[in-house]
């Protein structure tokens, strides 16, 4: 009869269940649980993103260890793609079960909600006085650092010399009509040759749009007034539809996104596109591309050519009895042989000033150098306003709509909304 | 393999011709069939045997330019992706078990008794299916952080039973009612109490009914995703369906990595599916599903 | 329905075991007629109680929670901000994309589960067939049903590709086109795409519900036909198709709720086209909640219960017109 005592089993296990919900709904109309304020934390949770397979994980199961050691606290640690992470961040703030660390590319959102620790309060003087200023700038919000920089990365103008050669360019060009006319030549080499890779898909059309603009004095926000639809941003937008009117994008460029115009790079097929250092990365390990990287052309000829900066934010919940602990894992992250280790694993660039120094060192990241001088005055998006949490969205999924439509119509519709219309 | 076939009956003259190409028209139609479910998979096998690079190179070459030999080997030595696998195969096979076990008591009863509510409790298990758990997560995280069972395999087994359990309960039902009530009763003259005679007779004849239900919940079970997503904090109790998102992230592509594990993964499925195929076919019995 | 009740073979109704003790006392206490027909409550309890247990407890508290959370006001990091009354269900319903969404789940949903019925038709008719190798090519239909559906999706990306693509690759080769298709960018094009991988994952279990219900057709039946001078196709449409109704009915409503809840394929297949575009309800409450400008879970909340009427009616009508509850 082992059938039916597996049955029984089976039914008393879910008997067992069954009380346990009961006794979970009795709880839950209860309230909240929260333990009493006195208690110090031992143990804290970080939900990290994952930047790659083989570094990101490794890493902070190494971080975890040392935090151990040296701390005496535990960090759990949970791994998740960028895909999934703002679904797992949500349902967690949602049932006020935040980790203590979360590791995203926005924070301003929350720290408007009132659930982060400012620098102040869980960052050591020495640790907040080594951060790049650029990026102190884009973790304040309402003048207090709550978006601490776990790393950056910096956008510049990926070529391909072979392409280049062929079609008889002799440099990078500088200015928008040289950008063009570059990118006519190529495409007139013909065999599927593209000049210039326009990825304005959803998955980070605001990042492509951002170096063009910044490149023609445009921005998103300036003097604290919303500027998504300023005459220099439209004619930014103008000149990418001209470009795809024109055919020298690849096909579709406003339902591409970064990913696929990066792979077109690699096979060959584009002549420019705009990269950054985990690109690089790829394409040495490939070795089939001969490349350059040059700064962004402008649209004006002289100007400063601007770098555009993204960084990515670890911050900390407010939840009782966390504060030392979170402050002894900044305090270790900040480390020298920590974050420097992680971000080189990564093959993105250093978010403090020690940081930029130990690369610039460092002879086997040689190739970074054009990177790391721009890096100080790099351009970001306003990752401090809480109101552009949204309007990236908005912009994500209506920029690339230009392309086939008016670019006056879709800036100034997301002008609207930025204005929270 | 020894089922009488049911070829409908061809016009006589038309016959013999046929005979005597059946054997070999069948076996080629057969193959065509078989490709053309397979023909993605064997993208994906090609896909497995060539650098990243190579399977997102312009313009396509259908088979690799470069072979690369060493991925279902790194796949297999890969620490991270065995826990997965194990986390896979527990979850699911637990989850079939739980959803047989629950099943099948539910699915008899109101295939052969009357009594107040059981309309009602018919619909609620239909209705159960048209959540997609998609929109239910959150509540579902906040049920097993209630009762302290997040980052534990009780809270995905249990979660993919319950939305699986209804499409069990509705095939079983169909073949128990298909079965005619006199061979319960004999077995009731005979003396059986209803759970004896569900274990000894019902069981043995609804036998494709239960095989179905396994297939496909061990298969639902299997591909998982959205609630052990949230579920599941630790790396090595992911299930593969969440873990091997780590091939391709958006800074650093391992294709043919992923669909290597892919493949893998394909592989535990097909395997049970073909122990358990012939009962699919229900040898003396003959259940409809209703 | 009771008319496609199979008949039995004789070795399963001598397969009744012969002195078996009752595993219980209750039922002997009752009366025979009781035995065969009715219970009380409490008795039901008993048999359905697991059932019960795992569906209020898993399915039906999350439920309840997804109510309150559509009743509720929601910052963009998912934190509460207090009582919304309707106004997510305002919201939803004042999308100016809420039309194209709906549109395209009618045309996914009809067009995937009507494709998927007619082939799967075909398919368990030829897989119920006796021939060599019959086995292998069973297993090799159940491939697209045991992949991911994640992973099945991002292969089809790749398949589908304009510039590295596999299928405009064969196309351009065998001459069929002479530029690529823009299979996931093309708008004429996307949907198509997405409805041909839907049907192809759909298929196989389709197909074996189909296969098991073809099985519980006896072999005489067929026999009478033929003495009756049916032609081959006669006999299936008078004899198969009614006798296969039930498997058909059950097969449809299962596939027409999970087509209309399936996310992977359309999420992944339409990850580089821009706003709501292409995407059905499920997509589009996932969007609401993650991925556009509102990033508001209250308002996927009050989508998701809009879903769950929405299939909840469907699947209403479709028994209604097919009057699926003949007998009981």
């Amino acid at each position: 009869m082992r059938v039916i005592s597996s049955w029984t089993a089976g039914a008393a296990r879910l008997g067992v269940f069954a009380a346990a919900v009961t006794l979970g709904l009795a709880a839950c109309s209860g309230g909240t649980g929260a333990g009493s304020s006195s208690e110090k934390a031992t143990k804290i949770k970080l939900v990290a993103a994952e930047y790659s397979k083989d570094h990101t994980k490794a890493f902070w199961d190494q971080f975890a260890k040392t935090y151990h050691d040296k701390t005496g606290y535990t960090l759990d640690v949970q791994i998740v793609s960028w895909d999934d992470i703002d679904q797992q961040s949500s349902t967690m703030v949602q049932n006020n079960n935040p980790p203590d660390i979360l590791n995203l590319n926005a924070y301003a959102s929350y720290a408007k909600d009132g659930l982060l620790y400012n620098a102040d309060e869980v960052l050591s003087d020495s640790v907040k006085s080594d951060l790049l200023d650029t990026f102190v700038k884009s973790g304040t919000y309402d003048g207090k650092l709550y978006g601490m920089p776990d790393l950056s990365s910096a956008r510049a103008m990926f070529y391909n010399k072979t392409l280049f050669k062929s079609a008889g360019i002799a440099a990078p060009p500088k200015t928008w009509a040289e950008f063009e006319d570059a990118a006519s030549k190529i495409k007139a080499l013909g065999g599927g040759a593209i000049g210039y890779g326009l990825p304005l898909g959803p998955e980070e059309a605001q990042g492509e749009f951002s170096i063009w603009t910044f490149n023609n004095g445009g921005d998103w926000k300036k003097d604290g007034a919303w500027t998504v639809n300023s005459p220099e941003n439209i004619a930014t937008l103008t000149f990418l539809k001209g470009l795809a009117g024109k055919g020298l994008t690849q096909n579709n460029p406003g339902k591409t996104n970064r990913q696929d115009v990066f792979d077109l790079f690699a096979s060959g097929k584009v002549g420019m596109v705009v990269g950054f250092s985990p690109l690089a990365a790829t394409l040495d390990e490939a070795k089939k591309v001969d490349y350059g990287v040059a700064p962004m052309p402008t649209s004006q000829a002289g100007s400063e050519p601007k770098t555009f900066g993204v960084t990515d934010y670890l911050m900390a919940f407010k939840k009782d009895g966390n504060r030392e602990a979170v402050k002894a894992f900044y305090d270790l992250y900040y480390q020298k042989d920590q974050v420097n280790t992680f971000i080189k694993a990564e093959g993105f660039l250093p978010v403090t000033k020690s940081g930029v120094e130990a690369f610039r060192a460092d002879p086997a990241l040689s190739s970074l150098g054009t990177y790391l001088d721009t890096l100080p005055n790099a351009q970001l998006t306003p990752t401090d306003d809480p109101a552009w949490d949204r309007v990236k969205l908005a912009v994500q999924q209506n920029l690339g709509t230009a392309i086939t439509g008016d670019p006056k119509t879709v800036l100034d519709k997301l002008q609207a909304q930025a204005e929270g219309k | 393999m020894s089922v009488v076939t049911k070829a409908p009956v061809r016009p006589r003259d038309a016959t013999v011709g046929w005979r005597t190409l059946r054997p070999y028209v069948m076996p080629v139609l057969g193959l065509l069939v078989a490709f053309a479910f397979l023909w993605p998979y064997l993208v994906m096998l090609l896909n497995a045997f060539r650098p990243s690079a190579d399977v997102v190179q312009t313009p396509a070459s259908i088979l690799p330019r470069e072979w690369k030999w060493t991925t279902f080997a790194e796949v297999l030595g890969d620490e991270r992706f065995l826990a997965w696998l194990r986390t896979s195969v527990v979850v699911a096979l637990a989850s079939t078990a739980v959803v047989v076990v629950v099943a099948i008591p539910a699915a008899y009863f109101t295939a052969r008794v009357r009594f107040p509510g059981r309309v009602a409790f018919l619909f609620l298990v239909l209705v159960t299916q048209m959540f997609s758990p998609t929109s239910l997560v959150v509540g579902i995280y906040r049920e097993f952080f209630t009762l302290n069972l997040v980052n534990t395999y009780m809270a995905i087994i249990l979660t993919n039973a319950a939305f699986n359990l209804a499409f069990a309960i509705w095939i079983l039902h169909g073949f128990f009612s298909s079965i005619p009530k006199e061979i319960e009763e004999a077995a009731e003259l005979d003396g059986c109490g209803r759970l004896a005679t569900l274990l000894r007779i019902m069981l043995s004849l609804a036998r494709p009914g239960l095989v179905t239900a396994t297939i496909f919940t061990f298969i639902a079970a299997w591909n998982e995703y959205v609630v052990a997503l949230t579920l599941m904090l630790d790396d090595d109790r992911k299930p593969l369906t969440v873990g091997i998102n780590s091939y391709v992230t958006g800074y650093e592509q391992n294709w043919d990595q992923l669909f290597g594990a892919s493949i893998v993964a394909i592989v535990p499925v097909v395997v049970l599916f073909a122990l358990i195929e012939k009962h699919l076919v229900g040898g003396l019995t003959s259940g409809a599903v209703k | 329905m009771s008319s496609a009740r199979p008949m039995v073979s004789g070795a399963a109704a001598t397969a009744a075991p012969d002195t078996a003790p009752p595993s219980d006392s209750k039922p002997r206490r009752r009366r025979a007629r009781a035995r065969r027909g009715r219970e009380p409550l409490h008795v039901a309890l008993l048999w359905l109680g697991p059932a019960l247990a795992l569906i209020l407890g898993v399915v039906v508290w999350p439920v309840v929670e997804l109510v309150r959370a559509s009743l509720s006001r929601y910052s963009i990091t998912g934190l509460r901000r207090g009582d919304a009354g309707l106004e997510n269900f305002r919201q939803v319903l004042a999308n100016d994309a809420l039309d194209t969404v709906l549109v395209n789940t009618l045309v996914w949903v009809v067009a995937v589960v009507a494709l998927t019925m007619l082939v799967s038709l075909g398919v368990a008719q030829f897989l119920n067939k006796d021939f060599r190798g019959r086995r292998l090519v069973r297993w090799a239909v159940i491939v697209p049903w045991a992949a991911s559906l994640v992973i099945t999706a991002r292969l089809f990306t790749l398949i589908y590709s304009y510039y590295y693509g596999v299928l405009n690759a064969l196309l351009l080769k065998i001459g069929l086109i002479d530029t690529p298709i823009d299979f996931l960018g093309s708008d004429a094009w996307v949907m198509p795409s997405m409805v041909a991988v839907g049907v192809f994952v759909s298929i196989p279990f389709t197909a074996y519900v189909l296969v098991a219900g073809l099985n519980a057709i006896p072999g005489d039946v067929y026999e009478a036909a033929r003495l009756d001078g049916a032609s081959p196709w006669q006999a299936w449409r008078l004899v198969t198709l009614p006798l296969l109704r039930p498997a058909i009915m059950v097969a449809t409503v299962l596939n027409m709720i999970y087509v209309f809840n399936s996310f992977p394929i359309i999420y992944t297949l339409n990850e580089s086209n821009p706003g709501f575009g292409h995407d059905t309800t499920i997509t589009f409450m996932y969007k609401l909640a993650f991925k556009s400008a509102e990033k508001d879970v209250g308002q996927s909340a009050a989508a998701g219960l809009f879903n769950v009427c929405i299939i909840l009616i469907a699947v209403l009508a479709y028994l209604r017109i097919t009057r699926w509850r003949k007998e009981s």
